[in-house]
């Protein structure tokens, strides 16, 4: 599939002359309401499109923003872009692209990768240049037509991952453990050794475990213990004990050609929120059960 | 001799080997030789399967379902931290009284679980007292072992003898609860006279001991009562087997199935998965079956014969063989897949005595001797395992050489407390 498929000429929307966001999102409502019949139009969907933004922001720092109603009784998928030569400013993000998107309640996937699309295509700064100065709808449409961007049909880890994430050394104190975790507030993070490679995992349960003597773990209840010094023993050999000394090896891992629904599957199986993404013991990023809410359940 | 009996010992040998060098999960040991013997042709399967002492395997479940209910209600917890308030943190005391509830509970639980419901408290207990823990895990760990020898539902080997003769409860306790009681008496003396000096604690330590609040413990106290009536239930049908013609594994079970109607319905498949020791039932499925194509071959009578010559047909003597015999291989062979030999071997010896009561010290003698003798080595006994596992998991290791030095005095000490008792008693 590609991008140019799900575009019509008419609903593209070239040099508009508009001072905000709320003119930007009523020229596109206005655009797509004239050449499609909804369920939803007019003031109604404007309003649900505001009131959508103003509980997460469809703006993304590369300069598009990316409008999203999910509607009932509706069955298709509809796009209407809008190009701004002048960017505006959309809350603190300057944005020169305006991509409204309607679909039904069901087809998030094909969304995902429309979006996907969209934010790989925005990154390419002089496609943008170009669609942003053609001369009108039938241009910028024949540009997009030009570059054809596929579409993927399925979503892997690979597409939601974060790639820039925080990674420890094996050889890392569990004070430097306990400062990296607190500054970017992590619950676990993956060890990786100097040249690279991935060799584990540690979260947060590891690191109390250092503070509980295991035989603790081994009793039913410990509420009878009212003056044993909590987590006593972590302060005490924050300094002596090694990342490698508490990381778990092996962990659960998936691999970045593995699909969301296997991500999904596994994170349940074995009760893990948190993945690290792995090919040829190289570590790729990660994948948080928090990604897959936002990601594709929040989207 | 067959090309039969060659495979039949070699699979034998191989996998008390494999079992006793721990080169492979003992079940995995025990059901490859189980199958191997059915696969070569040896015995058939249906044999091989009815060689299987379901009421041993019955027994285990349905204790360990019991047990799994009366851990919950933390009334084996509330037991071990109230004693060491009632020692007031004295670590002679402790450590005596510690030894006595370990032998008096392991007669009735099994020393495994008891061993590991108690060795994770004492650690606590020690690292609170800042005293080390070593001396009351490896006395504890002997201590289970000769309170397991006590009853017929303590040890798995008494259990096995139990199920394979017609020797009810009442019968353990009549012939091996008074020596059990002789033996660790003598114990506790010992104890008192090899550690008497050896401990001190601080005031400041001992304070945060007695700070304890066990009462919080017992969460449950209605699931405390009920499963308090349904043990004193099951002791009384144990104790009436005779009378009442049931089964030990029908007790077991109805124990334990009542306890898990009455308090775990809603997780039953988890009380499955985590309390019950498939690993364990399996290793005693697999023993039962290699054990009978000794039988079938033809071994067993061979090893019995072996036996009465050496004794020249006297059973006073073929009991102190056995006695001092087991005492020393099931110091060195866990003494579950020992006693799965012995039981065949002592049973075909009774076709060559010939005389009822002249069994009875043979018997009795093999409990003792397997029991008790899991007390020398380290490896002796699984509950020594277990214990000294916990607290190497908890940075106290215990060599071998150390827990044997200590476990061979009290073992020897055992078995000669054992040998005058049968001696006086029986002959």
């Amino acid at each position: 599939m590609y991008l140019d498929s799900f575009l019509d000429a008419r609903d593209i929307c070239v040099n508009p002359d508009i001072q905000n966001k709320e003119q930007a999102y009523s020229m596109l409502v206005d655009l797509i309401c004239r050449n499609h019949k909804l369920p939803i139009c007019g003031e109604d969907l404007l309003q649900r499109l505001l009131q959508r933004d103003a509980e997460a922001p469809t703006a993304y720092p590369s300069g598009i923003a990316i409008p999203h109603i999910r509607m009932d009784d509706f069955d298709d998928i509809l796009v209407a872009m809008m190009f701004l030569p002048q960017p505006l400013m959309f809350g603190t993000t300057k944005v020169s692209w305006v991509v409204l998107i309607i679909t039904d309640k069901t087809s998030s996937k094909i969304y995902l990768n429309l979006v996907a699309a969209l934010m790989a295509l925005s990154k390419d700064t002089a496609s943008v240049q170009a669609l942003t100065t053609a001369e009108d709808a039938h241009a910028a449409f024949s540009i997009i037509k030009k570059l054809g961007i596929s579409i993927k049909i399925d979503l892997y880890v690979a597409d939601i991952m974060n790639i820039n994430t925080v990674t420890i050394p094996p050889e890392a104190t569990l004070r430097e453990l306990i400062r990296l975790m607190g500054m970017h507030s992590l619950a676990g993070l993956p060890v990786v050794d100097e040249t690279g490679l991935f060799v584990g995992e540690v979260n947060i349960l590891s690191l109390l475990k250092v503070g509980i003597p295991e035989y603790l773990t081994r009793m039913d209840n410990l509420d009878f213990l009212v003056s044993f010094e909590p987590l006593e023993r972590l302060l005490e050999q924050q300094d002596e004990l090694q990342v490698k000394d508490i990381m778990t090896l092996q962990p659960i891992i998936l691999k970045p050609e593995t699909s969301i629904m296997e991500a999904v599957s596994e994170m349940i199986k074995h009760d893990k929120r948190y993945m690290s993404v792995v090919k040829d013991n190289k570590l790729m990023g990660v994948v948080t059960a928090k990604d897959i809410f936002h990601k594709v359940i929040q989207a | 001799m067959t090309i039969m009996m060659l495979i039949t010992l070699f699979v034998f040998v191989m996998t008390y080997i494999f079992i006793i060098m721990e080169w492979m999960n003992k079940m995995l040991a025990a059901m490859i030789g189980g199958f191997l013997i059915v696969l070569t042709g040896i015995i058939h399967q249906q044999d091989a399967l009815m060689a299987v002492d379901w009421n041993v395997i019955f027994f285990l479940i349905g204790m360990m379902l019991v047990i799994s209910v009366l851990k919950k209600t933390g009334v084996f917890m509330y037991i071990a931290i109230r004693t060491a308030k009632i020692a007031r943190g004295k670590p002679i005391v402790i450590m005596t009284l510690m030894f006595v509830i370990t032998a008096v509970l392991s007669a009735f639980l099994g020393s495994v679980t008891t061993v590991m419901i108690l060795v994770p408290i004492v650690l606590l207990i020690c690292g609170e007292l800042k005293i080390t823990p070593i001396p009351f895990i490896i006395t504890m760990a002997i201590a289970s072992n000769m309170g397991g020898t006590a009853t017929m539902v303590g040890d798995p080997p008494n259990i096995m003898i139990g199920s394979a003769t017609d020797y009810t409860f009442m019968d353990f306790l009549f012939n091996l609860t008074p020596p059990v009681v002789i033996i660790t008496c003598v114990s506790v003396a010992m104890i008192w006279l090899m550690y008497r000096n050896k401990m001190k604690v601080s005031m400041q330590n001992r304070a945060r001991l007695l700070s304890y609040r066990e009462d919080t413990l017992i969460t449950d106290k209605k699931l405390l009562l009920r499963s308090s009536i349904v043990l004193l239930l099951m002791l009384i049908a144990l104790i009436l087997q005779s009378v009442l013609k049931i089964e030990t594994a029908t007790i077991a079970m109805t124990a334990g199935l009542s306890l898990l109607l009455m308090s775990n319905r809603n997780q039953v498949e988890n009380v499955l998965i985590n309390d019950v020791d498939w690993v364990t039932i399996f290793f005693f499925i697999g023993l039962f079956m290699i054990v009978e194509s000794l039988v079938v071959t033809g071994f067993i009578d061979i090893m019995a014969k072996g036996i009465i010559d050496a004794s020249g047909g006297r059973p006073k003597t073929a009991s102190m063989l056995i006695l001092w015999l087991s005492g020393a291989l099931s110091a060195i062979i866990d003494n579950v897949p020992f006693v799965a030999a012995m039981i065949p071997m002592v049973q075909k010896m009774s076709t060559y005595i010939n005389n009822p009561t002249a069994m009875h010290p043979i018997w009795w003698s093999l409990s003792l001797g397997t029991c008790l003798g899991g007390n020398g080595t380290l490896v002796g006994a699984s509950a020594n395992i277990v214990a000294v596992g916990i607290a190497s998991r908890n940075g106290f290791r215990i060599s071998f050489r150390q827990f044997t030095q200590i476990g061979i005095i009290f073992t020897f000490n055992s078995l000669l407390i054992s040998s005058v008792y049968l001696l006086v008693r029986y002959f």
